[in-house]
């Protein structure tokens, strides 16, 4: 587990940081406008399919978190083993969720291959962002498999129940 | 199988899934994945599939949402808040109850710039319970405003769950920003004057005299960086140079910036922004997701379609139908997440209200119909048994050492709760107040 979360962990990073291009990225092609009258064609199609990218390198980070919302409403009565249990089945069909993505998305990023689809503008191969969102969506399976065989976070040892205060973003 | 039938199987499939803690995202994924698939069968879904997860991250729309995310947490590590309370308690604390007051007005201030109620809530809770225990403060009060103070992070622009409903709906996000800047002034404006009143109706919830910082140069340099950001953030979209989403790029690198500036950045705590911004983003994308597949399902069997028939030939002060929604989610709000219940029922209610006539042009309804969403969302972050923003305080306070618990704090967000329900009201009976700053926007 420890080695998948440090993975998982770096797949945040990297996305951060591809978000923190896409802010410099932005600037530069607003003030390039703004200012020097020169605009970027198609600056926004790179800000989207870059954005796609580093949306699914967050799933796996997320998922290591917990951060995926339960409903914990109903089952505040129950013990501590049933609730392990019942986190054990969500993270096994998380496990399954991702990994639908994952197969599904394979096959689709290889018909965009075969037909050459690309952005509208730039024409930006959109094979490429399937391919960069692939191997986050595997991985976010294999966390939930592993937290559905009863391995976890060491950073969720002290909140085990505590899920997605910190990253709720509403 | 009757189109009800199957719609009604499909939800409480959704329900029982809920009820077990299964993530919320997956449980509507795999009731909308069963329902689709026995009503068109699988060729059909893995159409969909294929693609689905692309078109949903891959999108220049819903970049904007991680953007927001990215330069509220941005905000939050940017050491950015304590000279921010400082000036809000130069301004505020020469009142009675002021130092409370202060926390209002810099949750308002922090809020300008995040779109998180929660983030906001969390980073104010951090600099000013600490002052508002030191003068005196119960833990019933402090913790009751710093949760409800929370709130305006969303309640003023920017506001995640307002993009969220603009993208649900393909409304102009920065005309319902627009919209929901006086509500979110009055909220402001509210929550001072419950402090006001309840310091005055239960004795002993604040001192009676705050030692009050005097109003200097230094305290007021604590606003300046986020009046700089939010003037070129809003400026620019409101001015026409740019969209929503780069503003949300322009606003997260200044922010930053604004963070280097203040010698605040180091990269532990860049790391922390990142994670931060993983899972707030990681849960709203899969969430999408899961309601897509929920609503492609619930798309099939006509039942949405029919139900906006339904109620529109009922011929039910339109209003009333709003005040309805409203209620529900209320109740619905108390089991389930709020930005899950928005993608799960928007997509339902929305062509509801739209067949109906509010005596406005249906861009309008639209708005104002989002702004009054939005306020239930901020009610629902407040009331039990489970108001998020109480349980962030709450920890937040209890982990410092303050022993409160957790009922003090519920107790703390009542009057606020009071507020919100007077504001709700009002906004719900005069559109006007909403659209008022839309008119201005061609």
């Amino acid at each position: 587990m420890k080695k998948i979360e440090s993975l998982a962990a770096f797949c945040a990073i990297l996305a951060g940081v591809v978000l923190t291009l896409i802010t410099l990225i932005t600037v530069m092609a607003v003030l390039g406008r703004e200012v020097l009258g020169k605009t970027v064609a198609g600056d926004f199609e790179l800000v989207g399919v870059a954005a796609g990218a580093a949306i699914a390198l967050f799933l796996p980070w997320c998922q290591v978190k917990r951060g995926n919302i339960v409903v914990d409403f109903f089952t505040t009565g129950a013990s501590d083993q049933a609730i392990k249990h019942m986190d054990r089945f969500g993270s096994l069909l998380m496990a399954l969720m991702a990994g639908v993505f994952a197969w599904r998305s394979t096959l689709g990023g290889l018909n965009v291959y075969a037909a050459h689809s690309g952005t509208m503008m730039l024409d930006f191969p959109e094979w490429i962002i399937y391919a960069l969102m692939v191997p986050p969506l595997a991985l976010t399976s294999l966390v939930g498999l592993l937290q559905a065989l009863g391995f976890e976070s060491t950073a969720n040892k002290n909140n085990g129940g505590d899920n997605a205060t910190k990253g709720n973003p509403a | 199988m009757s189109p009800i039938t199957l719609a009604l199987l499909i939800f409480g499939l959704m329900l029982v899934m809920m009820a077990i803690r299964v993530p919320i995202a997956v449980s509507m994924f795999f009731a909308g994945a069963v329902g689709y698939l026995i009503q068109a069968g699988w060729a059909p879904m893995s159409g969909w599939l294929n693609t689905q997860a692309f078109a949903r991250f891959a999108s220049y729309d819903l970049s904007v949402i991680p953007l927001f995310i990215l330069m509220g947490h941005f905000a939050t590590q940017g050491g950015i808040s304590k000279a921010l309370f400082q000036f809000a308690a130069s301004v505020m604390g020469r009142f009675r109850g002021g130092l409370a007051m202060s926390s209002v007005l810099a949750s308002a201030a922090f809020g300008s710039i995040c779109g998180s109620s929660v983030a906001t809530a969390a980073t104010i809770t951090g600099v000013a319970l600490p002052e508002m225990k030191r003068h005196g403060y119960s833990g019933r009060l402090s913790t009751g405003t710093l949760a409800a103070g929370g709130t305006l992070g969303i309640l003023i622009p920017p506001s995640v769950p307002l993009v969220i409903y603009a993208i649900l709906t393909e409304q102009n996000i920065a005309k319902l920003f627009a919209a929901a800047m006086v509500p979110g002034l009055i909220a402001m404006v509210g929550y001072i004057i419950a402090i006001a009143i309840y310091v005055r109706l239960v004795p002993g919830q604040a001192p009676e005299h705050d030692t009050s910082e005097p109003f200097n140069r230094e305290s007021f340099m604590g606003i300046l960086p986020i009046a700089i950001i939010f003037t070129i953030v809003f400026g620019g979209i409101y001015g026409g140079f740019f969209t929503p989403t780069e503003g949300a790029a322009v606003g997260a690198f200044s922010t930053f910036i604004a963070a280097l500036i203040k010698r605040e950045m180091n990269w532990p705590k860049f790391k922390e922004c990142f994670y931060a911004t993983a899972e707030s983003s990681g849960m709203i994308f899969l969430i999408f997701l899961g309601a897509d597949m929920m609503n492609a399902s619930l798309a099939l069997t006509q039942v949405p379609n029919q139900l906006a028939a339904v109620v529109s030939g009922w011929g039910l002060a339109p209003v009333m139908v709003v005040a309805a929604i409203m209620l529900f989610y209320v109740v619905l709000g108390a089991v389930m997440d709020e930005l899950s219940m928005i993608l799960l029922t928007i997509p339902i209610f929305f062509p509801m209200i739209m067949g109906l006539d509010f005596g406005m042009s249906k861009e309008y309804t639209a708005i104002w119909f989002g702004i009054m969403v939005l306020m239930t969302v901020g009610f629902g972050m407040l009331a039990p048994p489970v108001g998020l923003n109480v349980y962030v305080v709450n920890g937040m306070a209890n982990s410092a050492g303050h022993n409160i618990p957790i009922a003090e704090s519920y107790r703390g967000v009542m009057p606020f709760l009071i507020s919100d329900t007077i504001r709700t009201i009002v906004l719900l009976l005069f559109p006007g107040i909403s659209l008022w700053l839309v008119k201005f926007i061609g």
